[in-house]
């Protein structure tokens, strides 16, 4: 099996600090076995549409839930989220937006948009740490998601 | 033959008679019935009829109709009776003129004392009659005349006094005939009156003469006198004749005349607007100065020129139709463009009337300034139109900045926070025991500060959105809003007893959710200052003041100095130590935007440890 086929978590995220906050979350939960990083927008849409250097991918091995930041470079979060939301072949996959932002016109924003959920990223690493935990374990363990293979 | 000669020679003395009869007198005879029988030649002479024409007729042939049937029916009356008639008769002639005959009727009787027939005899007095009706008609003038007719004799010794002059001078012809014409001359101009009888005497009349009188109540009146002198039959000057005319009311008026005239010539001649008077097809008869130095023109080369000339050429073609305007009788009211005699153009307001000679009057107000403010008015207009476009389009672009700023500061300044925060724990995480002493406490106090900074971006991003978003204003029923503001904040604390007072509230208009910011800082202030107080004490009141609604929160807390009020306000100004009091210093600038933005006023009143009172207006539901 193809180590990218198992992906259960997709990571967007281009800060290397957050990045490694967030994976080191991840790694105190028992989450982090099948995670993959994209560091920016473009790289997150060719994971998931399985374009460019991700050509060998298939597009029904979706991940789990994907964990997307806002301010991307390239692409950034929104068209990213726009672009997974209204293909019939992505659209059913969970999408987190995890940010620093609390501005109202980016929640609101993300909800027309389709988001599954928008987590805002505290300073306070409890209070991250904890964020991210929870949010893994509702969407790999808890959540019931329909079966995306035809 | 005796008798014979005898009847002979008195029927010769009856023709002699007869004929020296006829001579002198108009003479008809007629029958008892009135029929004319007999007519002399003087009587064809006078009534113009033939002979022949009369006899047979009765004497109707030649009635005026003048006389009354009375006086027609008492002549018959008297001559019936056989009794003589005398009297005047105005008789028409056949070519319809009239004379007037004095006549006797003498009637011969017959036996039995009945007319046999009636001889008339008639003078002609028609000459003596007409004299007598002019004299009348003379007399009536004379009585009549609103003029002073009056007759003096060479002395001044008045012998006629008219009714003219007894309105004029105010004396009675009773007071004035027999006396001295000299009692109306003023004192200073008694030799007046001598002038006028030496002028006299010598044969002339004085025709016109302006002068003074005095009037019998005293007061001295304008006359124009005419004297002439009357002649006797012979030509001798034996009298004045003179007519006297008051003219103190024709002078009164000419005076007044010639002031009102002075004072039009005046205004015509120094008005500042340009009055010209033209004929009915525009050619100039009269301009005034301010006319000819608009127009460059001396008087002389204005007048005789015609509108055609001084106005622009593209406007000839509007004379006509304006003059049929003002010719309607309506009045012309445009405004022209004019040309100088050097050919320069300028714009002026006409306003044009036909005066009552039929001449038109115009007054040309040169509005050149006029026009020239206007077109500056309207160039600042757009200027200003223009330059509030500019700064609204700057205060939009510096509007979009700062949203940019904020964006970016929500989005990036966490980050490095978030950093430091987490490989500080990270740290204490990993290296915990290898730590040496005070480590710890020291990596704790860096996410300290960490944690802080991000409560500080927060504040300011919320201040900052305070100013960028639109205020949407709807009633807000403010005594409902500041319960479930202390419901969300849960004040109850079991370790000390928190009174919180609520006074009637009355509704305002305000952004529902701004207005709730207002109320959750000043009331978590109001909790918080209280904190160190066993009973803390919250009061929430309204007053009203000048119309407005004010909103006041007080608290029996540490309160503030005075003297540091003005720094209340002050984004991150604070009055009090971060371990006396947690806080980032924005809770009240906030305040203070929020209440400016709805129009408001926010103060507050304290003295240390003696409590606050914080005081905002906000509109009353009733201003919208």
């Amino acid at each position: 099996m193809n180590e990218t086929t198992i992906v259960e978590i997709l990571l967007v995220e281009d800060n290397p600090q957050d990045l490694r906050l967030t994976q080191r979350a991840l790694i105190k939960a028992n989450l982090a076995n099948h995670i993959h990083v994209a560091r920016d927008g473009q790289e997150a849409l060719e994971f998931i549409f399985c374009e460019g250097e991700y050509a060998g991918r298939k597009i029904e091995n979706a991940p789990k839930v994907i964990l997307l930041d806002l301010k991307l470079p390239k692409v950034d979060g929104k068209e990213v989220l726009e672009r997974i939301k209204s293909d019939p072949r992505t659209k059913m996959i969970p999408v987190v937006v995890l940010t620093s932002s609390k501005e109202q016109s980016d929640v609101v924003e993300s909800y027309h948009l389709g988001v599954n959920s928008y987590i805002v990223k505290p300073v306070n690493f409890e209070g991250f740490a904890a964020a991210v935990q929870q949010l893994g374990m509702y969407w790999l363990l808890h959540n019931q998601p329909p079966k995306l293979a035809e | 033959m005796q008798e014979d000669r005898q009847l002979k020679s008195s029927l010769k003395e009856i023709d002699d008679l007869k004929a020296a009869l006829d001579e002198h007198a108009i003479v008809a005879i007629t029958d008892p019935q009135g029929k004319i029988t007999y007519v002399n030649d003087k009587f064809c002479a006078i009534s113009k009829y033939a002979r022949q024409e009369l006899l047979g007729q009765d004497h109707r042939i030649i009635n005026s109709g003048h006389h009354p049937k009375e006086f027609i029916r008492d002549l018959w009356t008297t001559i019936g009776q056989g009794k003589v008639w005398k009297g005047e008769i105005k008789n028409k002639a056949k070519d319809g003129s009239f004379y007037w005959v004095d006549t006797t009727i003498v009637p011969f009787l017959n036996g039995d004392g009945k007319p046999r027939q009636f001889v008339a005899i008639r003078a002609d007095i028609t000459a003596r009659k007409d004299a007598e009706m002019a004299s009348a008609r003379l007399a009536a003038i004379v009585e009549f005349s609103h003029d002073a007719i009056i007759g003096k004799d060479l002395n001044s010794v008045v012998i006629s006094w008219n009714k003219g002059a007894e309105k004029i001078f105010g004396y009675t012809a009773g007071e004035m005939v027999g006396a001295s014409i000299t009692r109306l001359i003023p004192a200073d101009r008694q030799d007046e009156e001598n002038q006028i009888l030496g002028n006299i005497k010598r044969g002339e009349t004085l025709e016109h003469f302006e002068t003074l009188r005095q009037t019998k109540d005293g007061r001295l009146i304008d006359v124009s006198v005419t004297a002439s002198p009357i002649k006797d039959a012979a030509g001798n000057i034996i009298g004045v004749s003179k007519m006297a005319r008051d003219i103190t009311e024709s002078k009164r008026a000419q005076e007044a005349r010639r002031a009102s005239e002075a004072s039009y010539r005046t205004l015509f001649d120094y008005a500042p607007d340009g009055i010209v008077i033209a004929d009915s097809q525009s050619f100039y008869l009269d301009a005034n100065a301010s006319m000819c130095r608009m127009l460059g023109y001396s008087r002389e080369e204005l007048i005789g020129l015609n509108a055609s000339d001084i106005v622009a050429k593209k406007e000839i073609q509007h004379i006509g139709p304006a003059l049929s305007e003002i010719g309607g009788k309506s009045d012309h009211h445009r405004e022209w463009q004019f040309r100088r005699k050097d050919g320069s153009v300028f714009d002026a307001e006409v306003i044009a009337t036909k005066v009552p000679d039929g001449n038109l009057l115009g007054v040309i107000r040169d509005i050149t300034e006029r026009k020239e403010a206007q077109a500056k008015i309207h160039h600042l207009n757009s200027e200003l139109e223009q330059r509030v476009i500019e700064r609204t389009a700057q205060l939009e672009a510096a509007n979009k900045e700062l949203e940019a700023f904020s964006y970016s500061v929500s989005h990036d300044l966490r980050a490095p926070l978030r950093a430091v925060d987490g490989f500080s724990q990270a740290v204490l995480e990993d290296y915990g025991p290898q730590l040496p002493e005070g480590c710890r406490e020291e990596l704790q106090t860096i996410r300290n500060g960490a944690q802080r900074m991000e409560q500080l971006i927060d504040d300011l991003l919320t201040f900052s959105r305070l100013s960028r978003l639109p205020l949407s204003k709807s009633a807000v029923d403010t005594g409902k809003l500041v319960r479930s503001v202390l419901g969300e904040l849960n004040y109850i604390q079991k370790n000390r007893q928190i009174d919180v007072s609520i006074a009637d509230l009355p509704p305002c208009q305000a952004d529902p959710a701004l207005l709730k910011q207002v109320w959750l800082n000043l009331l978590s202030n109001a909790l918080k200052y209280t904190g160190k107080r066993k009973e803390a004490l919250v009061e929430i009141g309204c007053v009203q003041a000048k119309g407005q609604n004010v909103y006041f929160v007080r608290d029996n807390g540490t309160g503030f100095d005075m003297k540091y009020a003005h720094k209340l306000f002050g984004v991150f100004q604070r009055l009090h130590r971060a371990e006396d009091y947690e806080g980032t210093g924005v809770g009240l600038a906030i305040v203070q935007r929020i209440i400016h933005r709805h129009g408001g006023r926010v103060w507050a009143e304290s003295t240390v440890n003696g409590g606050a009172t914080f005081y905002f207006t906000m509109e009353g539901e009733n201003k919208l």
